[in-house]
Formats: C-alpha cells, sequence, structure tokens
C-alpha cells in the first residue's frame, strides 16, 4: 500500500500568514503536543535500532523539527502517525550507518547482557526477567523488517501504518507479525 | 470460511485480535470463536504473547530513556527559532493537487473499495462497549449546536464544485480530535465507535474547527455518518447544479442535517443502505478518496495495543 499521507488537505489559515510574535504559533503547539505524545514511543524505536540513546534523543529532535515544517508548509496531515514513525525510521538507520562507518561500533546495549538460549523448555519455570530476556532474544534473531513490524506494533501502530513506515504492503505486515507471533509463542513453550 | 469445522489461521486470528479485519468478516470469526474452544484458546494464546511482547519491549527500554523534560525545553526553543527564521508561507491549494498526489490516491482506491466491502465503512470491531457508551453515542446523532454551530470559509461555487465533492476531505488532526473528543466529555472512546466528523463538510465550505467538528457515533442505527454522507453527496450535486444556493446548503446542514436529510431526499426515513452503497462504489470508481473516515484509534497514542 502506498503511504497514506498522499490527499492535500485544506491549508491552515490559522498559523500561516499570522504576524510573527512570542506566542508559539498554532503549529508550535501542535507539535509540542505531538511531542508529549510520541517522544517516549519514537525513542524507543529509534533505540532499537542499536544506536545509542543520546543519538536516538538526536533523531527524535530532528523528526519533529522536520514535522514543524511539513506542517508550515501546508503539506498533508494525512496519517501523520505513520509520517512520524516513517522519518523517525529514515533518521535512525542513517544514523546506524554514519556510527558504523566510523568505527563507532554500535552500541547494541538495549538487549541485556547475555542472550538466553531461545529454545523452548517447557518444564523449566522461568522468573519473569529470564522470559523477557528470552523474548528479546527471539526478537533480535528476526529479519530486520519482522523485528520492525513488531516494534511498530508494540507502539501501537495500525499496519496501514507499519506498512508506510517500513515500505511494505499491508498483507506483508500481516504475515510478518503472525510469523514472528509463532516464533514467539514457540520460544515460550507455550 | 464461515464453516464451523475449518479452524482459523494464525493469521485471521492475530488480524482478528488487532482489529484489522473488515467488520464482516470480524463478525463472523467471533461468530466462530464463540463455537471453537481450539480457535478460542490459539487465540488467547496469541493475544497473550502480543501483550507480553509489547510489555517486555517498554519494560527493557524505558528505564534506559532519559527524562523528557530536557529534549522538550530543547525542541520548543529550536522551533521558536526556526518558526522566527521561515517566513510562514501564504495558503494556498486550497483546492490543488499535484498530479503525483492524484496518482498515489487513485492506488489508494482499492483500499477504499475493500473498506467498502467489508461493511461500507473502515470499522473496526469493538467488542465490550459497554452500556454507558452506548447511551452516550446516541445522544451526538445530531451534535451539541452551542459546541458545534459550524464554521464555513469563504468560498464561492466554482471553487466548491471545481473537484468532485470527496476530494477536498482531510483528515482531522490527532490533537483537534482529542479536543472535540474532550469537549464532549467523550473519555476512553472505544476504537472505531466514533469518526469526528464535519459538520459542514469540506466539499461544501466546511472548515477544519473545533466548531465545526463532532464525534459522530457509527453505531446510530438509523441516523448515521452513511446517511449524513449521502445527504452531503446530495447538497454539493444540487449546488453545482444550480439548484440550490450554497449558503443555504450551509446552513440546512448546520442547523439540522437530519431535518435536511428529510427535506433534500423527501423521506423519512433514511434510504436503503444499498443506494447509498451504490453511490458510494460510483465515487469509488471515479476516484480516490473515501477514506475520511477513520476510527478514533488510530492517532491514539502508543497505549491503544497490547499492555
Amino acid at each position: 500500500m502506498p503511504p497514506m499521507d498522499s490527499i492535500d488537505e485544506l491549508a491552515f489559515p490559522i498559523a500561516a500568514g499570522a504576524a510573527r510574535s512570542a506566542q508559539p504559533s498554532e503549529i508550535e503547539r501542535e507539535v509540542m503536543d505531538l511531542f508529549e505524545q510520541f517522544r517516549n514511543p519514537l525513542l524507543r524505536y529509534a533505540f532499537s535500532f542499536g544506536i545509542p540513546v543520546h543519538d536516538a534523543e538526536e533523531v527524535v529532535q530532528e523528526v519533529f523539527l522536520s514535522l514543524f515544517r511539513h506542517l508550515q508548509s501546508g503539506k498533508s496531515r494525512k496519517n501523520l502517525r505513520g509520517w512520524i514513525f516513517r522519518v523517525a525510521h529514515n533518521l535512525a538507520l542513517k544514523q546506524r550507518y554514519a556510527n558504523q562507518r566510523s568505527c563507532d561500533k554500535a552500541a547494541s546495549d538495549w538487549i541485556p547482557e547475555e542472550h538466553a538460549d531461545p529454545s523452548p523448555n517447557p518444564e523449566e519455570h522461568l522468573s519473569s526477567a529470564q522470559r523477557q530476556r528470552r523474548l528479546l532474544a527471539v526478537v533480535q534473531a528476526l529479519p530486520e523488517a519482522d523485528q520492525g513490524c513488531l516494534r511498530l506494533r508494540a507502539e501501537g501502530l495500525r499496519y496501514r501504518e507499519i506498512a508506510s513506515v517500513l515500505g511494505m504492503s499491508l498483507g506483508a505486515v500481516s504475515i510478518s507479525l503472525t510469523r514472528s507471533l509463532a516464533r514467539l509463542i514457540r520460544a515460550d513453550g507455550r | 470460511m464461515s464453516n464451523q469445522d475449518l479452524h482459523l489461521s494464525d493469521q485471521e486470528l492475530l488480524l482478528a485480535a488487532d482489529g484489522e479485519l473488515p467488520l464482516r468478516r470480524a463478525t463472523q470469526v467471533h461468530a466462530h470463536l464463540a463455537a471453537c474452544w481450539s480457535c478460542r484458546s490459539r487465540m488467547a494464546e496469541i493475544e497473550a504473547t502480543i501483550a507480553d511482547f509489547a510489555r517486555t519491549h517498554r519494560q527493557t527500554l524505558d528505564p534506559q530513556l532519559p527524562p523528557i523534560s530536557g529534549p522538550r525545553a530543547l525542541l520548543r526553543a529550536q522551533l521558536a527559532e526556526l518558526a522566527s527564521q521561515s517566513e510562514p508561507s501564504s495558503w494556498r491549494r486550497l483546492f490543488q493537487f499535484a498530479p503525483s498526489v492524484r496518482a498515489a490516491a487513485v492506488l489508494c482506491a482499492g483500499v477504499a473499495m475493500a473498506a467498502l466491502a467489508g461493511g461500507l465503512l473502515l470499522h473496526h470491531f469493538s467488542p465490550g462497549r459497554t452500556n454507558a457508551a452506548v447511551a452516550s453515542l446516541e445522544r451526538t446523532a445530531v451534535p451539541d449546536r452551542s459546541l458545534t454551530p459550524g464554521a464555513t470559509r469563504s468560498v464561492t461555487v466554482s471553487d466548491v464544485c471545481s473537484m468532485p465533492h470527496e476530494e477536498v476531505i482531510g483528515d482531522v488532526s490527532a490533537s483537534l480530535r482529542q479536543e472535540v473528543f474532550h469537549e464532549y466529555g467523550i473519555a476512553n472512546a472505544r476504537a472505531g465507535d466514533y469518526e469526528i466528523d464535519y459538520l459542514i463538510a469540506p466539499g461544501l465550505g466546511g472548515t477544519e474547527d473545533i466548531h465545526n467538528l463532532w464525534p459522530q457515533p457509527y453505531t446510530s442505527r438509523t441516523w448515521n455518518a452513511h446517511v449524513k454522507d449521502a445527504l452531503e453527496e446530495r447538497l454539493h450535486q444540487m449546488v453545482c447544479e444550480g439548484k440550490l444556493d450554497l449558503s443555504t446548503a450551509q446552513r440546512d446542514i448546520a442547523t439540522d442535517w437530519i431535518a435536511a436529510y428529510k427535506n433534500y431526499f423527501h423521506t423519512d426515513r433514511p434510504l436503503q443502505r444499498n443506494s447509498h452503497l451504490e453511490s458510494a462504489l460510483v465515487a469509488v470508481q471515479r476516484g480516490p478518496s473515501r477514506r475520511r473516515r477513520f476510527p478514533y484509534a488510530e492517532v491514539e497514542s502508543s497505549g491503544g495495543h497490547g499492555a
């Protein structure tokens, strides 16, 4: 499915043309509202690309500055959440690439130290920390696109939004999530 | 697959759990689940695993996230600077579409079509709605006039008629939707129970203004969003054919859209759904577009699922 933010909507006359004053404009306020709402989800998402957290934080700042320009130039408000995550996705990828280039070994510190053995063992009683480690290890072993689907799903995105962030079809999102969940269920020995 | 003997696939169970099935299919799936213990337990497994992962995802990452206050202040300062540098562009393109945009939009028509087939709307299955919520749903079939008197911009008839009615519709921003729900005192709106609707449709010169938006329940049996859609199209058509004054159309739909419907369709009850469906299908064949109706859940914050 193509990105959904394709239909222009009415320009917002409120902010446009208003004389510049000390007061934040309508668009600034809107961007700040969205920041409150999506800063943590976006930071988690960017961070899960294996970039250091301060880099992830910069990615998030850049996302909202882009959003401001996007809205200010009167562009589409369709699927803003998808748009925001898509920009974060691209910037995080770019950042990771840059980090790898500078031989700065990408810190994959978001996953806890030792990797648990993902093979299922129903007999064993797992503590919740162990279970979490096991889940994460399984997720880490998934293809990158599958990981992306799962993380975006965990952040509450709808399938069409996930599709637009990752440039996949709706069907591919559904298949990817089904496959990943089947693996998680197996690994959990349910 | 209405056959009870056939079990549901994991994929379908997951789609159902995530509210991603078309309404009709969702209804069938839930009927099957009610009768099939094996699918029900698989469904429970799937749901528990999603919830587990969502929780794990947060619990491992959240302790590592710095507090929001610093980044918030930084962003606010950067925005202020950015805003003072850039001259705001004058508003343009009220009714213009770039060709590439149109092409992309045409691709979306297939999606709109699928949605129509699935029950006319992108309508999500929402189990477990409380009676209180249902009661509040019925109240808002007609908007509260003090909150939603309607708002328009100055447009000419040729502006309004220079493009098909549906194409001037944009999605309402997340924060504005929140505001409207708040204004109407609707907390915890269930996904798909409401759409934020324009009282005066953009195609008739209505604006994306809080005074022109109200939460319209999908679930009203008789006077619902489909019916209002049909009215909007009828009025647009009449205005463009010169049979009706634009300002009259605006006033009538803002005053009491149900009365307006009765008046313009010469009926006391909404016409058959099928006749609306037909006109909607014609609209889809003509071009992209009937995609304004997205359930509230889509703009909800990250808390919408899982945990």
